[in-house]
């Protein structure tokens, strides 16, 4: 089976990004901004923000990710494309990951390659950089999937943006719940591929099924 | 199987934990209450309002017949 | 041979007139059956079951809380399935039945928090603990809240209901997901003064005012669900024939009542 889908698309999508820079870089802004506010509004003080640190690292590549989902399939609603990959002869789920792999790589990776940088802000443990870094690389993917689930769902809706947010985040917490576990294992002293190979697992299903139901949500609303 | 109470007055105050237990009692009651009333509120609603819109297609069509 | 059995059976049960008019006859025996259930249950719950050693009254609370969270959870599943069979069959009853069956769940969800919550008051000093299965219990609400939320937001009665049945699929493959992963979070986190009640060793007597309390919140919850389709059923076949004669009949008695 080609896979001339998926590459098409992801080329694509990166092009698009690429064109749109200050657009694509905002989750990456947010994420940087987000984490000024975090000393300014809880402590500065060393010991306190190292307690904090990796959850709310979690927590803020969450919400990063989440802002810049909204905009997956939108702009293609809007300027038609999407039908044009609906009544493509290829399988849906082809463009579908192509577009959701750019996406991660527009956002997710971004978000891992900063990490270190931020974690040092955040007084984050040493030994807690390349958890927190192997943990966002993974888990920023399996949060861009199943985004797209709900990015998928909303797109034809004019207010989607916080509905999104309702629809998705009980969906994301499995996600964020081994994610910070596994920079906090680490912290604490404790093996951390354990809580990391859960990620790479909620990773694998996650490729397997959200392809599925994002093509199964595509075609419904696009059929409104 | 006995009554765990001596009286009445009693089983109110539940030996101090009667707010929380009677507070439960009674949330719990009226909504549930509403979840029977709310459909059957639906229900008669949709039939009246269904029930208006025929008497008003019904005038409509016998005005069109008397015009002709 | 398989493929000549009749399955009129089945696309029968997908009629909404037959619902409707088989669940009017059912109605009064489930009412009494409900409400007989539902007030034995609390008298003998509140009155006559002994009070637990360590808890005391408030313990009582479970026969509220236990049947409530039971329902919360098994109507998710119910929602999904009726949202599966209304994607697979293109069956309308099914979505209707899917549609009443969201706000059933999520006042029951945000019951199951509440009694929870003044449960834990007298138990364990505070309104509020993140323990797993209130944690558990709370995405449940969201969850709910969000099949909710996307039933209401499209225009379309059609796109509406197939996007609700994706979301509640995929919510339902999630829960045992949220579930196990809320559990091993909490145990990572557990604060050592805080232990969540669950009453392994009941004595009899105060299991089986339990039992009848969850077996009458199952016929609560049927009722609650039949008489939610039934309304939507009206709704959403009003210019069905059988609908506006019913429509009209039920205007003549009411015109009738108001005359006397």
């Amino acid at each position: 089976m080609s896979n001339i889908g998926f590459t098409a698309y992801l080329k694509r999508d990166l092009l698009l990004s690429y064109r749109r820079l200050g657009e694509a870089a905002s989750p990456l802004m947010f994420f940087l901004l987000v984490s000024i506010l975090i000393p300014l509004g809880v402590s500065p003080d060393p010991e306190r923000l190292a307690e904090l640190a990796p959850g709310m690292m979690w927590v803020m590549a969450l919400l990063a990710t989440l802002l810049s989902t909204e905009g997956l399939f939108a702009t293609d609603h809007q300027d038609g494309s999407l039908e044009q990959m609906l009544i493509a002869p290829q399988l849906l789920a082809l463009p579908v990951l192509g577009k959701v792999t750019a996406h991660w790589l527009v956002t997710g990776l971004p978000l891992t390659m900063v990490s270190p940088l931020i974690g040092l802000m955040l007084s984050l443990p040493p030994v807690a950089m390349v958890p927190m870094m192997a943990s966002l690389a993974v888990g920023t993917a399996c949060l861009s999937l199943i985004g797209a689930v709900g990015a998928a769902l909303t797109v034809s809706l004019r207010k989607g943006g916080l509905l999104l947010s309702i629809l998705v985040i009980p969906l994301y917490i499995p996600v964020i719940i081994f994610g910070s576990a596994a920079v906090q294992t680490a912290v604490d002293g404790f093996n951390w591929l354990g809580p990391l190979a859960i990620l790479a697992a909620m990773l694998c299903a996650a490729i397997a099924l959200c392809p599925l139901a994002i093509a199964g949500a595509l075609r419904l609303v696009s059929s409104n | 199987m006995k009554f765990q109470f001596d009286s009445f007055q009693q089983m109110i105050e539940m030996a101090g934990h009667g707010p929380y237990v009677w507070t439960a009692v009674l949330v719990s009651l009226l909504v549930m209450g509403w979840l029977l009333v709310r459909p059957l509120q639906l229900h008669r609603a949709n039939l009246k309002s269904i029930a208006r819109q025929l008497r008003r297609e019904q005038r409509r069509r016998g005005a069109g017949e008397e015009k002709q | 041979m398989a493929s000549n059995r009749d399955w009129t059976w089945f696309y029968r049960l997908g009629s909404p007139r037959w619902f409707y008019e088989t669940t009017g006859r059912w109605l009064p025996w489930l009412w009494t059956l409900t409400l007989l259930l539902l007030t034995t249950g609390l008298v003998w719950g509140l009155g006559y079951a002994p009070q637990d050693a360590k808890q005391g009254n408030s313990f009582r609370i479970i026969y509220l809380h236990v049947p409530v969270s039971f329902l919360a959870l098994a109507g998710y599943y119910l929602m999904a399935i009726a949202g599966a069979i209304g994607l697979i069959w293109k069956m309308k009853l099914s979505y209707m039945v899917m549609k009443s069956a969201a706000p059933i769940g999520a006042a029951l969800t945000f019951l199951a928090l509440f009694t929870g919550a003044v449960w834990g008051k007298p138990t364990w000093g505070t309104y509020w603990v993140w323990d797993a299965r209130i944690t558990s219990m709370l995405i449940l609400l969201f969850l709910y809240l969000g099949v909710l939320a996307l039933q209401y937001a499209f225009h379309s009665q059609e796109s509406g209901n197939k996007a609700s049945a994706i979301l509640a699929l995929v919510g339902t493959v999630n829960i045992p997901i949220i579930y196990k992963s809320v559990d091993w979070w909490y145990t990572l986190h557990q604060p050592a003064t805080i232990k969540l009640t669950s009453a392994p060793s009941m004595h009899i007597d105060m299991f089986q005012p339990l039992l009848m309390m969850i077996i009458a919140l199952y016929c609560f919850y049927a009722l609650a669900l039949i008489l939610f389709t039934r309304a939507e059923i009206l709704q959403r076949e009003r210019k069905a024939a059988w609908v506006c004669e019913l429509a009209l009949q039920a205007d003549k008695d009411s015109a009738g009542e108001a005359e006397e």
